[in-house]
């Protein structure tokens, strides 16, 4: 009895231990930020303390002004993809000149040319720095992190405040042109938008021409307040190309020619009166490459970019250098200063004067917010050299009050976010920038108060006071600032290494507790192996290393499914070389090579989804329509044999309840799972074109069908729940009520996961039935049955089983990455989206034949040569041989995600960390966490009820299926 | 048979002593170690004068015309090959010359099938801009593997059995079939492995990568066997005495 108990309790410690490792290492390694829903709005003001305005607006502004005064109309954001800095910056601020420098001159011109009333801005952009997460950066101001925790669910919206979002909120008109991201992350918010793919890279021109069409003629146009187009040219060109070549070179020309056209047009337009009299221009990257073209890491290369502002109205009369520490005075004529992205939808929202985005922790920078004060402080005065003081003083009275709110909104975003997130700010540092605030706070209602006290008395006395307490300001700011970072950005190397020291441990644990139910069982078994130097062990172990060591390339991880697929390849020639060897079975091996061979083509047709995922996502659920374009005889093809597949299924399952061998309550659970099918069958019928017209009228069934599948499996789990606990029937014998057992459960697993997987899911169920009886009847092919090894753990079998696995992953056209996941398969059966319903139906689709199928269906694997005759041993060495298939499995796979921690941890600092290396790592540890709670359920299910009798129970052959 | 693609190790498979089969070998002609190494050393020439005369004849290489490249040389290799070892053939007396050499031809490429299909269960591509590449490529692979072992044991199923499923060569002239074959199965197998990497260097395509290494694992399987048969010889020599 206690060998049952023993291995029970060893599979929970190594889950807990996992579960350890995991939660540890995840902390120091996944960033994640809790997206808050709450919103910026202008009634928000008067909770702040700085609502005091020491000048009364003389010439109260026709805009209804909200947090701060609107200070431009209207602004021209043009976004040029993957913008390096040397790109803008003239070549004589780099130590050498290089060819792709120097090229957006126009640029260059405007910033020595105009004096300040044009710049160029090195822009520091925050890692990851892919698109996506940048796009979500500049507009909400904050830290994207690798996983957002929110409300969005596959859909990349943007759910938090954000810019745009303000903007829309505010009553100001967006247009949007260029990259089709922006639509994603923002479908509402656009009154007009031109959107152009940006999935194939390859295509240097089709986002670009869309965009030049559609800017200059809206530049004549007055139906926009915001205007953002968005250039992909410099970004596909690095990606296919890199920096230091002729495309390259090409699109800059190319933009700096129709940069020179916008601002042109801008300027003819800027008079009093003019359609641009107030707008602001914004030339700007998104994020920097490095020369092969790569972005996402954080490089200084990848982070640099840059910001081109410029303001068609005079230029402001002084230069707020005071405050900018890192002003570069790199060339006689261009100044260029430091900004960091953070700060670009704060600064943007002053400029505009609409509330900033609620969970911004940028600050307003004071050079670009200069840009742009220039046409506001200056209005309706007469200028003069002598005012130039008061004038000084003037912005810096207000820039302060600026940053009062921008500190009060921070301070906000904080408490709030520390107050909701599970996994806030640690209190020290908290309390840290809690002083902070108070002190520039109370130095400021100081301030305000002998303001309002001494309204008329001369100010000049206030100007070091003033920049003090912007200092204060900055201080608290840049403090948050780097608290966010060092929170959002930055990896925690102890918590990784503790966590990957954990889960080595655990491997060793695994070994360890292997081998001691090896020896407790050891002395029953008469032959009990050497399983350490046969070939078979030697050869599983380096196919596991190898598919380990594979993932420290990122390319192997990208043709993960391959690799999988070479490997599984690999050991069915291997089996093959041993069939041709016994002269035995040769068939089992040929077929089972066949079906690694269109296992392969499955994998492949879904890499290639992985390429262009925007454009096969919308199309179809199923891989086949993906190679099926229009002919009739595929579409007919790709109607008809999933429903021949299903057939096939049913009717094995008839063919196993008509064999007699199955009675009782198993029966009654294996005819539902029929029934399941057939119901299954119907619903693909009414759904295809083909069929609908003859069977029922479309819709009828489209919700109830897998409604009731899920429902029949429900039941079913439950009737195989209560035969569990009450069913104690011994009139079969163990072996073959195991089998019962693992056949009933599988059907019961299987339907569920057959109509979330779509119209494929009865082919790969076939394709896995058929596999696993391959490896099954190979399984002993090594062995001579003379040395009477029969009955010993194959590892070379598990190790195929756990291959196979990972095979049909990928087969099903899933890959370890977000835009993997079938979204589509949350909504069969529903239509409306809650949260845990959607993501256990999601689940059950993702892992449903890589994780589910095969750990349920592994006993066939330990009872095959009972059932085959084989083996006469009794039931306790049999259910040390189950035992240890499942501890093998569950190594196996620990081994395999163990690996990827630790490529993980070596690449974080690799250009496709976020892209390729994060994603793979949670899918892992989820799939390992599944297995682990997988194999504990199978062994209470399978060995739960069983008793341990020692008695020979005389064996019956059986075919299975 | 489908046997080829038996990758890997020259395993320590337990044998079942059921190798009733052995023919009566005596009356073939059973090549000397300086003659095994001869014929080693012609093999390997030959592979060598295939690439000169594709880099001097026609200045093509494997990299820029993978398919020209191999065809040349497996059209100058399989008349070495085939020559040669149809002179070692089993049973001279029953089974002409003539014959050897046929059975060689014909089994090129039928051998060459199923290296093709055992490559594409590998994950080899497929497309007809591929398919050129693949069956030259299977050519010379059923050369290095399956040819050697028709032109001598035509058709003796345990003999393919023991030099291709068991890897038990017995003799001088099975350790010099056997070897090279395994040699280059492996060779293609690693050969395989820089395939996926975005290095976009252009030797990262099918079949290129898949050949040199497969040409180098025959090379090392030749010369593992002319060690065998250096060692074996000796050894066999001694016993002998």
């Amino acid at each position: 009895m206690g060998g049952k108990w023993e291995w029970m309790l060893f599979s929970m410690i190594i889950m807990g231990i996992h579960a350890i490792a995991i939660l540890i290492f995840t902390r120091g390694f996944l960033l994640t930020r809790t997206e808050l829903p709450y919103y910026s709005h202008c009634s928000d003001l008067p909770h702040s303390p700085c609502s005091f305005s020491p000048h009364p607006d003389p010439n109260p502004n026709p805009n209804p002004s909200c947090w701060t005064k609107p200070v431009v109309d209207r602004v021209l954001i043009v976004v040029l993809d993957a913008l390096r800095f040397d790109f803008v910056a003239p070549s004589s601020s780099f130590p050498e000149s290089k060819p792709w420098m120097d090229r957006l001159k126009v640029l260059q011109r405007m910033a020595s040319r105009e004096g300040s009333s044009a710049q160029i801005f090195k822009a520091i952009a925050d890692p990851p720095t892919t698109s996506l997460q940048r796009l979500k950066g500049l507009t909400t101001g904050g830290l994207p992190t690798f996983i957002d925790v929110g409300h969005s669910f596959g859909a990349p919206a943007i759910v938090e405040d954000n810019l745009i979002n303000q903007l829309v909120q505010n009553g100001k008109r967006v247009v949007m042109m260029g990259d089709d991201t922006w639509i994603q992350l923002f479908p509402q918010h656009f009154i007009k938008a031109y959107p152009y793919p940006s999935f194939n890279v390859k295509d240097l021109h089709t986002v670009d021409n869309g965009c030049i069409d559609h800017l200059l003629p809206s530049l004549y146009q007055e139906d926009w307040d915001v205007l953002i187009a968005h250039f992909l040219g410099l970004d596909h060109a690095g990606h296919i190309f890199g920096v230091n070549s002729i495309p390259m070179i090409e699109k800059l020309e190319q933009y700096d020619g129709i940069l020179e056209k916008v601002i042109e047009v801008l300027r003819n337009k800027s008079g009093p009166g003019g359609l641009h009299e107030n707008t602001l221009l914004l030339v700007m990257g998104d994020h920097g490459q490095t020369l092969n073209g790569d972005h996402g890491g954080g490089t200084a290369e990848e982070v640099e970019t840059s910001i081109f502002a410029m303001n068609f109205k005079k230029p402001p009369h002084f230069s707020p250098s005071d405050f900018d520490t890192c002003e570069l005075n790199l060339d006689e004529s261009i100044s260029i200063s430091s900004i960091q992205q953070l700060d670009f939808a704060v600064t943007v929202s002053a400029l505009l004067g609409i509330p900033f985005p609620f969970g911004s922790i940028g600050r307003v920078d004071p050079k670009l917010y200069a840009l742009g004060t220039g046409t506001w402080s200056v209005e309706g005065t007469s200028v003069g050299h002598g005012k130039n003081q008061t004038k000084l003083e003037e912005w810096m009275q207000n820039y302060a009050n600026i940053l009062c709110i921008n500190s009060w909104q921070v301070k906000r975003y904080i408490d709030v976010y520390s107050a909701s997130s599970v996994i806030g700010f640690s209190s020290d540092d908290l309390l840290l920038v809690s002083n902070l605030y108070a002190q520039a706070e109370k130095n400021w209602s100081h301030i305000s108060e002998n303001w309002s006290l001494n309204k008329n008395e001369n100010y000049n006395a206030s100007l070091p006071v003033l920049s003090r307490q912007i200092d204060a300001y900055f201080d608290f700011l840049s403090s948050v600032a780097d608290l966010a970072r060092s929170k959002w950005t930055e990896f925690n190397i102890e918590m990784m290494s503790i966590g990957v020291g954990i889960m080595l441990i655990s491997l060793f644990i695994h070994v360890f507790a292997m081998g001691r139910l090896n020896k407790k069982y050891g002395s029953y078994v008469p032959s009990s192996g050497d399983i350490g130097i046969s070939f078979r062990f030697i050869f599983s172990c380096f196919v596991v290393v190898t598919r380990a060591c594979s993932f420290l390339s990122n390319s192997y991880i990208l043709e993960e499914g391959k690799v999988a697929n070479f490997l599984l390849a690999t050991t069915g020639i291997v089996k093959l070389r041993y069939a041709i060897m016994q002269n035995k079975m040769l068939s089992e091996a040929v077929v089972f090579i066949l079906l690694i061979s269109v296992l392969r083509f499955t994998i492949e047709v879904g890499l290639s989804k992985q390429a262009a995922t925007s454009a096969f996502m919308n199309i179809s659920p199923s891989w086949m329509l993906g190679f099926a374009p229009s002919h009739p005889l595929w579409i007919y093809t790709a109607e008809i044999l999933p429903m021949l597949a299903m057939i096939i299924l049913a009717y094995l399952l008839y063919k196993t309840i008509a064999s007699g061998s199955i009675r009782g309550l198993w029966k009654y659970v294996i005819v539902g799972t029929t029934v399941s099918y057939m119901l299954i069958l119907v619903h693909w019928a009414s759904e295809s074109n083909l069929l609908s017209p003859i069977l029922m009228p479309r819709g009828i069934g489209r919700n109830n069908i897998p409604r009731l599948v899920y429902a029949i499996g429900f039941g079913q789990l439950l009737l195989l729940a209560f035969g569990q606990l009450f069913n104690e029937e011994n009139t079969l014998d163990f072996k073959k009520r195991l089998v019962v057992k693992t056949v009933a459960m599988l059907s019961t697993c299987s339907s569920t996961v057959i109509i979330l997987s779509g119209k494929q899911g009865s082919l790969i169920a076939l394709a896995f039935v058929i596999g696993g009886y391959c490896i099954i009847r190979l399984e002993n092919i090594e062995q001579d049955h003379k040395e009477g090894t029969a009955g010993n753990l194959n590892p070379l079998s598990v190790t195929q089983w756990s291959l196979l696995a990972v095979c049909l992953f990928f087969s099903t056209g899933h890959w370890c990455a977000f835009d993997g996941l079938r979204y589509g398969a949350a909504f069969i059966g529903f239509d409306e989206f809650i949260l845990i319903r959607q993501a256990i139906l999601l689940t059950i689709d993702t892992f449903g034949f890589s994780h589910f199928l095969p750990i349920f269906g592994l006993p066939f694997l330990a009872a095959c040569q009972y059932l085959l005759g084989l083996s006469d041993q009794g039931k306790t060495s049999f259910v040390r041989l189950l035992s240890q298939m499942y501890m093998l499995y569950g190594l196996i796979t620990a081994t395999a995600v163990t690996a990827t921690i630790i490529c993980v941890t070596i690449q974080r600092r690799h250009l496709m960390v976020w892209g390729l290396f994060a994603p793979k790592f949670v899918f892992d540890v989820v799939g390992l966490i599944l297995t682990d709670v997988l194999i504990c359920l199978a062994s209470l299910y399978y060995l739960g009820g069983m008793k341990d009798d020692k008695s020979k129970i005389s064996h019956r052959k059986m075919n299975i299926k | 048979m489908m046997k080829e693609m038996e990758k890997k190790k020259k395993a320590h498979v337990k044998v079942n002593a059921t190798t009733s089969t052995s023919t009566n070998t005596s009356k073939s002609i059973v090549p000397s170690a300086s003659m095994a190494i001869l014929i080693h050393l012609i093999c390997g020439l030959g592979l060598v004068f295939g690439f000169l005369v594709a880099h001097n004849l026609y200045s093509i290489n494997l990299v820029s015309h993978p398919s020209h490249t191999l065809r040349l040389i497996w059209v100058i290799e399989s008349p070495i090959v085939i020559l040669i070892y149809s002179f070692f053939r089993q049973n001279p007396e029953k089974c002409s010359y003539l014959k050897a050499i046929t059975r060689g031809v014909m089994v090129l490429p039928a051998g060459a099938l199923v290296n093709a299909l055992g490559a594409i269960a590998l994950g080899a591509p497929v497309g007809f801009q591929y398919l050129p590449k693949t069956i030259n490529w299977s050519l010379l692979m059923s050369l290095f593997t399956f040819v050697p072992v028709a032109s001598v044991f035509g058709a003796s199923w345990t003999d393919w059995q023991r030099i291709f499923a068991r890897t038990k060569p017995r003799r001088c002239l099975e350790y010099m079939i056997c070897l090279p074959a395994h040699g280059a199965v492996i060779g293609a197998w690693l050969g395989a492995w820089p395939m996926p990497l975005d290095w976009e260097r252009p030797w990262q395509e099918w079949p290129i990568c898949v050949s040199y290494g497969a040409m180098a694992g025959y090379l090392v399987g030749m010369l593992a066997s002319m060690g065998f048969v250096l060692v074996g010889g000796r050894w066999q020599h001694v016993k002998g005495e």
